[in-house]
């Protein structure tokens, strides 16, 4: 009876580049697809896979956000998650401060798992899962690459430098996937449809009593430096020099 | 290979803004009640990914390997059996068909749009769940309940493909001349034998079985159209248990060398007294084929405007990334995006593209009307506003997708030329779009001697009366009124004509037939043209929410009405020009 | 200021990007502490200790911490937290496990993969996979922060060695156990995810001479290898490896293109890359439009010299 938790966010769809605001303020999400986070997806594929294979019983996905974040919610559950919660709020919310609403979440939800991307493509923090854990006082195993459901633990390889490590966590624990572990499905057409009458539950941000005031000012966000023209070198020596200067070496 | 995105923003635009199809037709259909515009939008987009993700990828190594023929056997191109396993199993061939067959009975209208985004994707593999909704969709509308329950489900389904055997070697557009014969049996069933040519997805390793419904002759059949009979033929037998049985009699003479969709077999079938059973009613064959004439029409315009789109996508994009030559008052090489005549291509593209997907909306819309909108004199309208304007979209969207896909092509140069880019390509695919499901020369004559007639001209005035309705609003607001005028003169130029060929100095059959290709193009611009003006008027009366889609569409209109529309005056021309000229050369001079 | 680093090692020797991250952590302010922690690290912290301008090395030895598991060692860095106003480690595999759960206990917000220290509070990090750079101060009075590795110069070396003292482990059951490892030390990185790719063109003549001239400089790089379209059509390379339109669409950090023209097909699937490098014996070769650095002359020549300036 494993019930698992999947947090899913809405980002500026992978295929897109993104594009800084004049006023460099942030990023021009205003008129540009937004799509289910890309690892995101996979955490809810690997959920939907251990409940194919009967293994868990219930998959619940969550999402902080707009009300458009429903689209990520509905994508889970496209996907084949049973129900969604969406916490509603146009602030922006922090990695620390979702894994705080996250852990309340779990407090209600009582899950044995929480399989959450290990980062989303937006802001590239990497830090809710492993903060999650955290404030739970839960095992973690980040990068996860496979994973096998045991009686009450979980058995999780992951990616770390120059190869892999597994690691035994009794449950309940939470795990944050890398890409390899699955290739998502292409949702089916029964499934689309089916997803639109899945019940999702509402609930202000307010609710949960947490100060979501953001820890970190963000002063301004600029275009990476573009490509200066580029120079010929003479020497072997000049050119690993200027790519140490550079900082690709 | 250049990537391609399903252009759903445009859907979701012309379907919400253009056409608000929720409120104007799909709530009206108690069969669509739960179509809401959420669930059309993720079905676009899944549709969309599916299409990027999994056909995309196999579109030019399937044209390069090609279909197979060997030991009678037809094989398909590398992972075209997965990418079809992936198709069924995601539930997309039963989209649009009946939830009494296992459908999923979502609208036309998305079976419409999501078929253009597999044209775009992979034409050579849409033809395969495209044959067979054809059959399934005749079969369905003329075939006992028991036929239906035999195959219907897993046709539906994907699980068997369908096939249509029309074509033999002396019976193309003359269908009239079929020399395939059917014998009845004393079980009621019927021995066919004859030849069938060109019969796209006849045979192939993607499914188990497949279906054909043949076109034949009873003995003592009447002569011409009236004495052909629809059968159905199975590859393999169905047990009465469902589960498959023997082969019958029916083997792959060869498949066809061709200029395009070469992932594609198109088989010479012989039926040697295969075994089948009459779809309908005897020597109605024609009929129970036309039934489902217009859908197929239809779906072949949207794989014009499918690989036009495809074209655009990677001509556009390499326009912008290609850096060669000055353009006019540059000082520094940049792309060849800033020099007017590359602009001049892409919007060219644009014109058509945009328009052209309009018109193919406003269409499905109607043809959902017309099977299911509960008030019968709804459906009637509907019914003949689709069958007026199907030959336009047959003819009209593959004559533009054709020419966008060269246009696409020279956008490239050199680059358009080699296989890598996947531009020659479209140009050869594109071309039997203008050629099968009845020749775009066919479609026209039959715009201009079964579709202008139809209840005494009225039909035909009344869309006018649509168009005309528009270009009244649209000389009202400053922002439109030049794109509004240039349309109502060659409405009204069209008009002129229109009556010419119903009543006036034009009116036969010589003079139809020598005008009917220039008038199915003068007509076409027509439509586009009326559909920028809706689509610029929207973009006024947004006023400052327009988005940069929406100022895009009053550009390209504007566009349009200028360099594109004007070509109706030479067509005008060559149709007062008659039939003389065409006719003074004795045939035996050719 | 004080700042603690939590040094990256393997268990057997310290890891190179320690020094970038105390390169960081000087940035913030001159008391700089290590912190190595594993199980048997003794030599890893008296090597740490001989890092200039580190003013001491703090030793959390213990078999809790001989995989540096995330649970154990995050509460020994939370458990000397108070000395410090931040904690600082490189964003590989082990600082990027531990360091979000340290914030969280701290109840600090990480700033993740800095690129720059502005100030003492004010940091430069890419978002958006490098499509945009963002400013942030951080308003916590403690600061929690991952550093990319690329982006800092390693401190030196120095004379003399710091202090090392020993820290105490806590011990207490941890719910995760390590079953096994398994590290693949000399394979290639992935062609689409390398940091660094090295590239060939039919200039190289032959599938040998492919082989040799490019492997020994992947090695050395650790880099991925990749191939134009014309070395694959030619049999030197397999298709796997082509970049380009028709190929894999790359975007590393560091691109050497050696022997490669630079046909269109070819630039669309690596002109993202963040640094090209060109070697070609034609200078009129598009490929030197796009690159950063070129280097007109014959591959054969040049690529073990580069080798040879690598060290």
């Amino acid at each position: 009876m494993t019930k698992i938790l999947v947090p899913v966010k809405l980002v500026l769809d992978y295929n897109l580049k993104a594009r800084v605001k004049s006023d460099k303020t942030g990023i021009d999400l205003t008129n540009v697809k937004l799509s289910i986070n890309p690892f995101d997806e996979i955490s809810v594929e690997e959920a939907v896979r251990l409940k194919e294979a009967g293994k868990a019983t219930e998959i619940v996905v969550v999402s902080i956000g707009p009300a458009k974040a429903q689209d990520a919610l509905r994508s889970g559950l496209a996907i084949g998650a049973d129900r969604g919660i969406l916490i509603e709020t146009t602030e922006v919310v922090e990695p620390l401060n979702v894994a705080k609403i996250l852990a309340k979440v779990v407090e209600t939800e009582k899950p044995d798992l929480v399989f959450l991307g290990k980062q989303a493509i937006d802001d590239d923090s990497n830090q809710t899962g492993q903060s999650l854990a955290a404030l739970l006082d839960w095992p973690q195993a980040t990068f996860a690459s496979t994973l096998v459901l045991e009686d009450g633990a979980v058995q999780v390889t992951r990616e770390v430098d120059g190869g892999h490590q597994t690691l035994k966590l009794a449950l309940p624990a939470v795990v944050t996937v890398d890409l390899r572990l699955n290739e998502p499905r292409y949702p089916t057409l029964p499934n689309i449809m089916k997803s639109k009458k899945k019940p999702i539950a509402t609930q202000k941000i307010a609710e949960f009593g947490i100060d979501i005031t953001p820890r970190l000012k963000v002063i301004e966000v600029h275009e990476p430096p573009t490509r200066k023209a580029g120079i010929k070198v003479k020497t072997a020596a000049e050119l690993v020099d200027n790519l140490k200067k550079a900082g690709v070496l | 290979m250049p990537d391609y995105k399903a252009p759903v923003d445009d859907m979701l635009y012309l379907l919400n803004e253009v056409f608000n199809a929720e409120e104007n037709v799909f709530s009206k259909i108690p069969q669509y009640n739960e179509v809401s515009n959420d669930l059309v939008q993720s079905v676009l987009e899944e549709a969309g990914r599916f299409c990027a993700g999994v056909l995309r990828p196999i579109n030019i190594s399937g044209d390069q390997e090609g279909a197979h023929f060997k030991d009678g056997k037809v094989t398909t191109p590398k992972g075209f059996k997965e990418a079809y396993a992936s198709y069924t199993e995601g539930g997309w061939s039963s989209l649009a068909f009946s939830p009494e067959y296992e459908g999923q009975g979502l609208p036309r209208t998305l079976q419409v749009l999501v078929k253009e985004m597999i044209s775009s994707a992979n034409l050579s593999f849409g033809l395969f769940p495209g044959l067979t909704e054809g059959a399934a969709e005749a079969i369905e509308a003329h075939a006992s309940e028991e036929l239906k329950q035999k195959y219907l489900p897993n046709m539906v389904s994907g699980k068997w493909t369908g096939a249509m055997g029309l074509t033999e070697g002396s019976a193309g557009s003359d269908l009239s001349l079929v020399k395939t014969r059917a014998k009845p049996r004393d079980d009621g069933s019927y021995s066919i034998s004859g030849s069938k040519i060109f019969i796209s997805s006849g045979d192939h390793d993607l499914a188990e079985n497949v279906i054909h419904l043949v076109l034949a002759r009873l003995p003592e059949a009447p002569a011409g159209t009236k004495g052909i009979s629809l059968f159905l033929c199975p590859k393999i037998f169905v047990n009465e248990d469902g589960s498959l049985g023997a082969p019958n009699t029916i083997s792959v003479g060869t498949i066809e060398h061709k200029m395009g969709i070469h992932a594609q077999p198109t088989c010479v079938m012989n039926f040697d007294e295969a075994q089948g059973w009459l779809v309908g009613e005897p020597n109605r064959g024609l009929n129970a084929m036309f039934t489902m004439m217009n859908a197929a029409r239809l779906l072949v315009g949207m794989q014009g405007l499918g690989i036009a789109e495809a074209s655009y996508q990677t001509a556009s994009a390499y326009a912008k990334d290609r850096l060669q030559g000055r353009a006019p008052g540059a000082r520094e090489t940049g792309s060849i995006i800033e020099h007017p005549d590359v602009r001049k291509q892409l919007l060219t593209m644009l014109g058509f593209i945009e328009a052209g997907r309009a018109l193919a909306v406003y269409v499905a819309l109607e043809l959902d009307k017309e099977g299911f909108h509960p008030d019968a004199a709804v459906r009637a309208r509907a019914s003949s506003l689709v069958a007026l304007l199907t030959p336009v979209i047959k003819a009209g969207l593959t004559d533009f997708g054709f020419e966008t896909a060269v246009l696409g092509q020279q956008t490239l140069g050199g680059h358009g030329y080699i296989h890598e880019w996947g531009q020659e390509q479209f140009v050869r695919d594109a071309r039997i779009t203008q050629i099968y499901e009845g020749t775009n020369g066919i479609q026209s004559q039959d715009l201009v001697t079964r579709k202008l007639p139809l209840d005494g001209g009225k039909v035909v005035a009344d869309f006018f009366g649509q168009i005309g309705n528009v270009i009244a609003e649209g000389k009202g607001v400053a922002e439109v009124l030049s794109l509004a005028t240039q349309l109502e003169a060659a409405l009204a130029g069209l008009q002129k004509i229109t009556l010419r060929l119903q009543s006036g100095d034009l009116a036969n059959p010589l003079e139809q037939n020598a005008a009917a290709t220039a008038y199915l193009r003068a007509f076409t611009l027509v439509t586009f043209g009326w559909l920028w003006l809706r689509m610029a008027l929207i973009t006024v009366k947004k006023g400052a929410a327009a988005t940069p889609h929406d100022k895009r569409k009053l550009l390209v209109g504007e566009f349009f009405a200028a360099r594109m529309l004007p070509q109706v005056y030479g067509l005008f021309h060559e149709i007062e020009a008659g039939s003389t000229t065409l006719m003074a050369l004795a045939s035996a001079e050719f | 200021m004080t700042t603690l680093v939590l040094a990256s090692h393997d268990q057997k020797t310290l890891d190179a990007s320690t020094a970038k991250a105390v390169t960081a952590a000087l940035a913030l302010g001159e008391d700089v502490h290590l912190l190595v922690a594993g199980s048997n690290i003794g030599a890893i912290a008296d090597e740490a200790a001989k890092l200039q301008h580190v003013k001491k090395v703090l030793k959390a030895d213990a078999v809790t911490l001989e995989h540096q598991l995330a649970e154990p060692l995050a509460d020994v860095i939370v458990s000397i937290a108070k000395d410090y106003d931040a904690i600082v480690t490189a964003a590989t595999s082990v600082g990027k496990n531990v360091l979000p759960r340290v914030s969280a206990l701290l109840d600090v917000q990480q700033i993740s993969e800095i690129t720059k220290v502005i100030s003492t509070d004010t940091f430069e990090r890419p978002i958006y996979a490098g499509n945009a750079i963002e400013v942030v101060q951080s308003l916590d009075a403690k600061k929690v922060i991952t550093v990319r590795i690329s982006a800092f110069a390693a401190a030196p070396a120095g004379s003399d060695s710091a202090p090392v003292e020993p820290v105490t482990a806590q011990s207490r059951q941890y719910r995760s156990s390590f079953v096994n490892e398994a590290l693949v030390q000399s394979a290639r990185p992935e062609l689409t995810s390398a940091r660094i790719i090295v590239s060939g063109g039919r200039a190289l003549g032959s599938s040998e001479k492919f082989d040799d001239v490019l492997f020994p400089l992947a090695d050395k790089l650790h880099a991925a290898i990749g191939a134009s379209r014309a070395a694959v059509d030619a049999g030197y390379a397999p298709n796997d490896a082509q970049v380009g339109q028709t190929g894999k669409i790359v975007a590393p950090d560091l691109y050497i293109a050696l022997g490669i023209s630079g046909a269109i097909q070819h630039l669309a699937g690596m002109k993202e890359s963040k640094i090209i490098v060109a070697i070609n014996k034609d200078e009129d070769a598009p490929i030197f439009s796009v690159a950063d650095f070129g280097i007109v002359g014959d591959l054969f020549k040049v690529v073990p010299e580069i080798e040879q300036a690598l060290g």
